[in-house]
């Protein structure tokens, strides 16, 4: 009798689950899958698309092409390096804004709409913005020599070209991230804190005892959208370098090879092959990080 | 001498401080924009970055409102698409995240891994063959072919179901024992509580509907069907950028969304927190 | 079940709305796509459009503005059967195009009266491929030197450079630092470090940019010299044996984003733009002193830039008569004429160029003078990579990183290894 309750239980509970994943798994199926399948497809053909589309079987060549093209492995460094210098910044920044907006301070309404105007901000706006701050002459450099710090050519120069676009990046999407953790914050119950005050704990106390273990399943979201996010880079460093990734490769992505390669030159099978090893790469740095975290469980 | 109250307020400067700095960070860009909206293009690019505009002029608002007779629908189009996109992705994403975070069933570990893995291949690769399956459907120039695709963010079931993740789970025991199912659950107990993590949710889909520009660009040829970014793209020029129209019409163009973020700004509240939690 | 009911309200909303949008008109809609170089020129068209109809009733056409990322949608949409029955296409992407068979062949529509020999020559064979036209030029645009006339004065300078010499001696004397911080606050020349706009250079000091197979050639010590100029003007060769002071910049190094602005904003005396720049001088810097001049000769003869478009036609268009139709008018003698009579386009009919006086205005004389040397912007397949590796590398020259001759060997070597590897 009980065991039969049990599995009747666990039949509604099955279906249940497939009742709530229907319409992603549709969507998704039709507009995503289909596509990436197709793309897994593409990278085993040497692909004419255009006109009358031809596939031919070339096995692992596009792979073994991305062995010796120069450029991807110039592409992954920048990427790397990219990845590692925003993704924590930008993470810690986005906590830190949303800890300081969920105190209870005056004005923070304000404030909060003040801390979001980045994202909102249209990105034709913003680069020209950003090109009259980053200018040789510009805001940031008349402000550093006042100072008396050294000024840099920040979009024309290999070496710190792709930084300039990681403080820009790190500028528009923090916000992001502090409006899901701000949602996050609303969930941690205030008794909790009640209790910790009693017992003497100071906010920086609460801080690290308190909101940070229980944000851990928001940390995790923010690591791992902002690791994809930033391996994609694509828009900043489209404009900025007029698709060419100049100078000297120094702003060449890994999604903007494989534009250049998808759009500019219709090499689909090429792309498609790239786009794959992409995946990989974002793969394996999430499984790192959650290493590196000892996150429980993804 | 330790002073408790002193650190505080000291504590409340710095804070303070630091909100406002970050503030005016934030804001200038936007500010500069807003004034160069109602500036001609001759004062926008001779360079300066004053912000109180010499010539005054509500031309380049005159003028994308007039020398565009669709700018109008363009602005309903967005609004129509942006609300429609909102809604199903606050439904099926919310849904797919309880399901992956509370559900035992079978495949359930598979859908998750999916839902990262779409996450990480390039939309760049993935353009062409969606665009060949929304003409297959006969989905061009329509507005289904819009709302459909997007009704499914993969980063957002992704989201909620973090969040479905340290939600505390007594309330839906409590609810199992009353003998409430998992579809009345859902909606009655979870979804309510879980209104911070779908007002984020609210503005973000919104926003990424609003600004969406590159698929819009493919699906849409007759003007009539246009979304305002595609719209705004008539105001610019091959050789030469109209700053001018550019800026006043990001600022139509940022207003609505920025209105959208005020408007569901209020379930970010701190303290006021569900009641069944507690001890 | 709420989700499910506002899902049914959502596409009940759906229904009103599209069929609220259906047409009921019988005449052939002809759908047309573009991008403009400003709203006045769209405006323009429209009103060409206009005259088509009222003359041809039968026909509507439906006109359609991409500004950004013009060619990726083009592209995916003749992928896609989808395309527009006519369209803008560039001379640097119609090899790719007439090759992959996506055009329609014009010879068989093409009549007496369509006078295709006034065409210039030369745009006209940049649509044509194996013994086929596929596309009709509409306008075209050459470079030419701009300067300002009164920073001219200033300097004493009576006349625009007309060799290269005078022009990097110009260019110096135009150059001012006021502040002596070390960076000029005015310098001489605006440069744009970009293949599209130099590779004349290359073309009038030595050889061409590829050979027959599409390998890249360029770096070549010879043709490099028109190019090494450029670097030393904005480098500055202060110990060499003829020494440069640093005399140009690039858009970013003043916070403009074009040519055009640096010299409108008074941040350079010269730049070498095309006539697009004309009609955005006049709107938008009034006060501006300028004027026109046929760039400085580079070698021994002369040399520039052209851009050129054509009207094509969509291989999988429906109206193909119709579309037809549309093409001839708007590149007609009367059609274009109505064009480019604005000053916005050169036409592309060498009639139609003098009746309007183009050949004639001072401003606009240099660069109808230049179509008769200028090189098109248009290659093989390779170009488009070519292009980015040598955008690529040109700039890292222009920083010092490494000599011109290096930086160009490179962007060559790596250009022609991914033109190998991609033959598989």
């Amino acid at each position: 009798m009980l065991v039969k309750i049990k599995k009747s239980t666990k039949l509604q509970e099955t279906l249940s689950g497939y009742l709530f994943v229907a319409p992603a798994v549709l969507i998704l199926a039709t507009f995503t899958f289909a596509p990436i399948l197709y793309s897994i497809f593409l990278s085993f053909h040497k692909v004419r698309i255009l006109g009358e589309i031809q596939y031919r079987f070339v096995e692992f060549k596009n792979f073994a092409r991305i062995w010796s093209d120069e450029r991807f492995w110039i592409a992954l460094k920048n990427t790397a390096e990219y990845v590692l210098l925003v993704v924590p910044i930008q993470t810690a920044l986005a906590l830190v804004l949303a800890a300081l907006l969920n105190a209870k301070i005056k004005g923070r309404k304000l404030f909060r709409v003040l801390l979001f105007l980045p994202t909102v901000t249209s990105s034709a706006v913003l680069v020209l913005i950003f090109i009259w701050i980053y200018n040789s002459n510009g805001l940031l450099n008349n402000f550093l020599a006042f100072l008396h710090l050294p000024t840099y050519n920040w979009l024309g120069d290999p070496n710190v070209a792709l930084k300039s676009i990681a403080i820009m990046n790190i500028w528009s999407t923090a916000p992001f991230f502090m409006v899901i953790y701000l949602a996050a914050l609303q969930d941690i119950p205030e008794s909790l804190y009640e209790a910790a005050r009693l017992d003497g704990a100071s906010a920086i106390d609460q801080f690290f005892t308190i909101t940070l273990p229980l944000l851990r399943p928001v940390t995790l979201f923010a690591v791992v959208v902002g690791i994809i996010g930033t391996f994609q880079l694509f828009d900043q460093s489209y404009i900025f370098s007029g698709g060419s990734g100049g100078p000297n490769n120094s702003t060449l992505t890994l999604v903007l090879l494989i534009y250049q390669y998808a759009f500019k030159n219709l090499e689909m099978g090429y792309a498609s092959a790239l786009a794959l090893i992409l995946a990989l790469v974002i793969l394996i740095s999430t499984l790192i990080q959650r290493r590196f975290f000892q996150t429980e469980k993804l | 001498m330790y002073n408790p109250t002193q650190t505080e307020n000291r504590l409340k400067i710095l804070l303070y401080a630091i909100l406002i700095l970050y503030s005016i960070v934030t804001f200038i860009p936007f500010a500069w924009a807003l004034s160069a909206s109602f500036k001609p293009l001759d004062e926008i690019v001779r360079g300066g970055l004053n912000f109180i505009p010499q010539h005054f002029t509500w031309d380049n608002y005159q003028k994308i409102f007039t020398t565009s007779p669709l700018f109008g629908r363009w602005l309903l189009n967005s609004a129509f698409v942006a609300v429609c996109v909102m809604g199903l992705n606050l439904i099926f994403n919310s849904m797919a995240g309880y399901a992956l975070a509370r559900i035992k069933f079978p495949g359930n570990a598979l859908l998750f891994s999916l839902v990262l893995a779409v996450l990480m291949i390039p939309g760049q690769v993935t353009l062409i063959p969606s665009f060949l399956i929304l003409k297959k459907l006969g989905w061009l120039n329509t507005y289904q072919g819009l709302i459909v695709p997007t009704g499914i963010n993969a980063t957002f079931i992704f989201m909620m179901r973090q969040f479905f993740l340290s939600f505390p789970q007594e309330l839906e025991e409590a609810a199992a024992l009353d003998g409430l199912g998992r579809w009345e659950t859902f909606w009655k107990i979870v979804m309510p509580l879980a209104k911070p993590a779908l007002a984020a949710q609210a503005i973000f889909v919104f926003m990424s509907a609003w600004n969406s520009f590159l698929m819009p660009l493919m699906i849409l040829s007759e003007p009539e069907m246009f979304t305002l970014p595609l719209g705004l793209n008539t105001f610019k020029g091959q050789y030469i950028s109209y700053w001018n129209y550019i800026m006043a019409a990001s600022m139509v163009f940022t207003l609505p969304a920025l209105g959208v973020y005020a408007f569901f700004n209020r379930y970010f509240i701190s303290g006021v927190t569900f009641t069944g939690t507690k001890g | 079940m709420k989700g499910i009911s506002l899902i049914r309200a959502i596409f009940v909303l759906l229904l009103v709305f599209l069929t609220a949008c259906g047409s009921t008109d019988s005449a052939t809609v002809v759908k047309l796509s573009g991008w403009q170089s400003s709203p006045a020129e769209k405006q323009l068209l429209e009103g060409v459009l206009r005259d088509f109809e009222a003359t041809h009733p039968s026909i509507k056409v439906k006109f359609e503005v991409i500004t950004d990322q013009y060619m990726d949608a083009i592209k995916t949409r003749l992928i896609g059967d989808a395309a527009p029955d006519l369209f803008y296409l560039d001379a640097l992407e119609a090899p790719l195009l007439m090759r992959s068979a996506v055009l329609e062949p014009l010879d068989p529509y093409i009549r007496p009266e369509d006078e295709v020999a006034d065409f210039e020559p030369a745009f006209l064979k940049a649509f044509q491929n194996g013994g086929k036209t596929y596309g009709l030029p509409k306008d075209f645009s050459t470079l030419a030197l701009f300067y300002n006339r009164d920073l001219f004065a200033q300097a004493a300078i009576s006349d625009p450079p007309k060799t290269w010499e005078q022009f990097i001696a110009d260019a110096q004397k135009l150059t001012r630092d006021p502040n002596n911080d070390g960076r000029p606050e005015q310098y001489g020349f605006g440069l744009i470090p970009e293949l599209a706009r130099n590779s004349f250079l290359l073309k009038a000091l030595g050889r061409d940019l590829t050979n027959r197979q599409g390998y890249a050639i360029f770096a070549h010590r010879r043709s490099l010299k028109g190019l090494q100029s450029l670097v030393d003007l904005y480098r500055g060769t202060p110990n060499g044996k003829h020494s440069i002071t640093r005399a140009a910049a690039v858009p970013s190094d003043v916070g403009a984003s074009s040519g055009s602005e640096m010299l409108g904003q008074g941040k350079t005396a010269m730049v070498i733009e095309g006539s697009w720049a004309i009609p955005y001088f006049k709107e938008t810097f009034p006060k501006l002193q300028f004027a026109t001049a046929e760039i400085p000769t580079p070698g021994r003869k002369p040399g520039t830039m052209a851009y050129t478009v054509a009207y094509v036609m969509n291989k999988q268009s429906k109206h193909k008569q119709a579309a037809w139709e549309v093409l001839a008018y708007l590149t007609g003698k009367e059609g274009m004429e109505a064009w480019a009579k604005g000053g916005l386009v050169l036409p592309a009919r060498r009639s139609v160029l003098t009746r309007l006086g183009y050949d004639t205005n001072p401003l606009y004389a240099p660069f109808v003078a230049g179509a008769k040397y200028a090189t098109i912007w248009q290659g093989g397949e390779t170009l488009s990579i070519i292009n980015t590796h040598f955008n690529n590398q040109f700039l890292s020259a222009l920083l010092g990183e490494q000599s011109l001759q290096q930086a160009m060997q490179k962007a060559q070597d790596s250009a022609n290894r991914e033109i190998k590897t991609s033959n598989y």
